[in-house]
């Protein structure tokens, strides 16, 4: 009995907790208010004002969507918070505007070249807003099943039985339907609708007959009545797909499935041609319009001298999205020369890009940013000991402090305490070195390690 | 004549003959594409079928309106959702009087359904008092010749798991046929033999 009911609840939390917490997933936007004046602290932002001002002027840019190409550049010293900035970004333009995150390393990709990466990344952030007849499958879920072969390989086997007041029907899925029903957490009563075609689903609410089931239900349930009818429909929908996405189902050897083994490939440029002119096409005729999104390219300094001058060349494209990049480095080399630039990009690049630059957090920003970690990471601190992390992150750095919260708090579960305590920290502190510490202890024993080659001062050079 | 029939008249048509049934493609001013097939015995449609806009996402299926519909093989294992196999689904026959639909996998007893022509929409719509089953029948082709359902013209019968729902044909319908069937002789036949005895390489 016992163990049935421990089963039951790591059951539970295995499907109520899915999203993992991530460096940046306090973040729920860029903090700002109706006149784009940073709040202090506001959505999980701290400090960083004048770079979250200026962000938001970028945002009303993006949004308005008149102005195609523009580079913005975020430049800073580890953590201050570019990421950060860029997350915020992609949270405020919400679902419907297309936001591209990428790492500069990302192109370095045997399957393709890197322009190709790069021209996949830029299509990826150019949004179409189609109008459609498609067919839809609307009704009321009656029940879920979902047979995970026992094995606990292979293919998983799903039935949906849907209903409306007139009828009842009994539907197979495919694999990546059972995926998105699972995430989704689509449970008997909802009442749902679903692309045939794409497999999107939406949830319009539960059913009013089943309004009694719960006694306690949460604010934002919202019950519709069970819909009438025929379960398929055509429906005129309006769909944001991406170019990349028009690109890939139009190239003839993968069809639309490519989309979802995620397996592309390299696209023939007459491919992008044609689909531009039948963009151009349908937004005359008014059956599309375009929304370009924003790219950003994070580490911008792992690009090289071709893909800058790449980049350079896609700007000037009116279908260019907004590009923004992030770098944390100072004068450098370009990758794939021998000149140093600015930031370790070339001139001619910089001279188009707005620079954005941030500056490191003082210490009320880092007690502030490092209790709203805390509470993310679901983590009780004592006043004092909050104190003594932000002098730590202070001294070494807020990554390292982060890093902190965590292990101290497993610490402080340990020894049964309720919140984390000075001592808790200590501990940590002790137990994990960070970077400085580190460098120190290899300085000391050096010549104990294999391979030692102090006598040659040389950087850290990742080019 | 009908706009429709005029329509037909001006587009691109190609046959070609095979064994016993004369199957006939027509491209459409507007992109799309028709193709049907005459069992040459009895000089009546057996299956049609639809290609229309091809644009949005690549080559699309074919729709059936007449006929059986497309065989899916198993190879296309990977499907998003579909009805299970054990549902009903309809397929529409031609004769030469009549419409005929047949619904199968319906096992429920005849007093259960109710067909009804629905002046409204122009459809016939099959119910169950028992709420397992709903569905509106359209008829292209009487939208198209501009032809009103009568509820007079339409009967039904069930057996074997199947309802069978029969329209009487108005008699434009059939002077349309007729007509058609006089302008498709007319087409000269590709021959039908290169294709059959096309070798693969």
């Amino acid at each position: 009995m016992a163990v049935a009911a421990a089963a039951k609840i790591a059951e539970v939390r295995e499907t109520t907790r899915v999203e993992r917490i991530g460096a940046h997933s306090h973040i729920r936007g860029l903090g700002l208010d109706e006149s784009l004046e940073a709040r202090h602290v506001s959505q999980g932002m701290v400090g960083q004002v004048s770079a979250r001002r200026a962000v938001g002027i970028v945002l009303q840019m993006v949004r308005e969507g008149r102005i195609a190409g523009r580079a913005v550049l975020l430049a800073g010293q580890p953590g201050t918070g570019k990421t950060a900035i860029a997350t915020a970004l992609a949270a405020a333009l919400g679902h419907d505007t297309p936001f591209t995150s990428m790492a500069g390393s990302e192109i370095y990709s045997l399957e393709m070249s890197k322009t190709e990466a790069l021209t996949q990344a830029i299509r990826k952030s150019i949004g179409v807003r189609i109008k459609e007849e498609s067919e839809i499958i609307e009704g009321e879920v009656v029940e879920v099943q979902i047979e995970r072969p026992a094995t606990g390989v292979g293919t998983k086997v799903g039935k949906l039985i849907l209903k409306t007041t007139d009828m009842e029907t009994v539907y197979d899925l495919g694999g990546k339907m059972i995926d998105s029903i699972l995430k989704e957490k689509v449970q008997s009563g909802d009442v749902i609708t679903i692309d045939k075609a794409t497999g999107k689903i939406t949830r319009l609410g539960r059913s009013f007959a089943r309004a009694r089931d719960y006694d306690a239900t949460g604010q934002q349930t919202r019950f519709v009545q069970c819909p009438e009818g025929e379960l398929q429909k055509r429906k005129e929908v309006v769909h944001t797909v991406t170019l990349h996405e028009i690109d890939v189902i139009n190239s003839r050897t993968h069809g639309f499935l490519a989309l979802f083994s995620g397996d592309t490939g390299e696209i023939k440029p007459e491919v992008r041609e044609q689909i531009n002119g039948k963009v151009a096409e349908w937004r005359e005729e008014g059956k599309a319009e375009i929304i370009p999104g924003v790219l950003f390219i994070d580490e911008v300094h792992m690009l090289d001298i071709e893909c800058f001058s790449f980049l350079n060349r896609g700007l000037e494209n009116e279908m260019a999205p907004i590009v923004i990049m992030a770098t944390n480095r100072g004068i450098t080399k370009i990758r794939g020369t021998n000149y140093k630039s600015p930031h370790g990009i070339p001139l001619d690049l910089l001279d188009r890009t707005i620079i954005v630059p941030t500056t490191p957090y003082d210490e009320k920003e880092l007690r502030e940013i490092l209790s709203i970690r805390c509470e993310e990471e679901d983590c009780q601190m004592a006043d004092d000991a909050l104190t003594v992390l932000t002098r730590i992150s202070k001294e070494t750095s807020l990554r390292y402090g982060m890093q902190l919260i965590m292990t101290s708090s497993l610490i402080a579960r340990k020894r049964k305490g309720h919140e984390v305590e000075v001592e808790d920290i200590k501990r940590a502190y002790q137990l994990f070195f960070d970077e400085g510490r580190s460098v120190q202890f290899l300085k000391e024993y050096q010549e104990e390690f294999m391979f030692n080659e102090m006598e040659e001062e040389e950087k850290m050079d990742v080019n | 004549m009908s706009v429709w029939f005029t329509k037909l008249l001006k587009a691109k048509k190609s046959c070609i003959i095979d064994n016993n049934l004369k199957k006939v493609h027509y491209e459409l001013d507007n992109g799309a594409e028709l193709v049907e097939e005459y069992d040459l015995n009895t000089n009546v449609v057996t299956r049609r079928a639809w290609r229309r806009n091809k644009e949005l996402k690549g080559e699309q299926s074919w729709d059936v309106e007449i006929g059986d519909p497309e065989p899916t093989y198993n190879f296309e294992e990977k499907y998003m959702i579909r009805e299970n196999s054990g549902q009903p689904f309809v397929t529409r026959r031609n004769t030469r009087i009549n419409i005929e639909w047949r619904i199968r996998n319906l096992p429920y007893p005849i007093e259960v359904y109710s067909v009804i022509v629905d002046k409204g929409t122009n459809s016939i719509i099959v119910k169950t008092s028992n709420k397992k089953y709903y569905k509106k029948i359209n008829i292209p082709d009487f939208d198209r010749l501009e032809i009103e359902l009568e509820q007079e013209n339409v009967s039904c019968s069930h057996r074997f798991n199947t309802l069978i729902i029969t329209y009487k044909k108005p008699k434009k319908m059939i002077e349309f046929e007729k007509a058609l069937f006089e302008e498709i002789k007319k087409i000269e036949p590709q021959n039908s033999e290169d294709l059959n005895n096309c070798k693969i390489s």
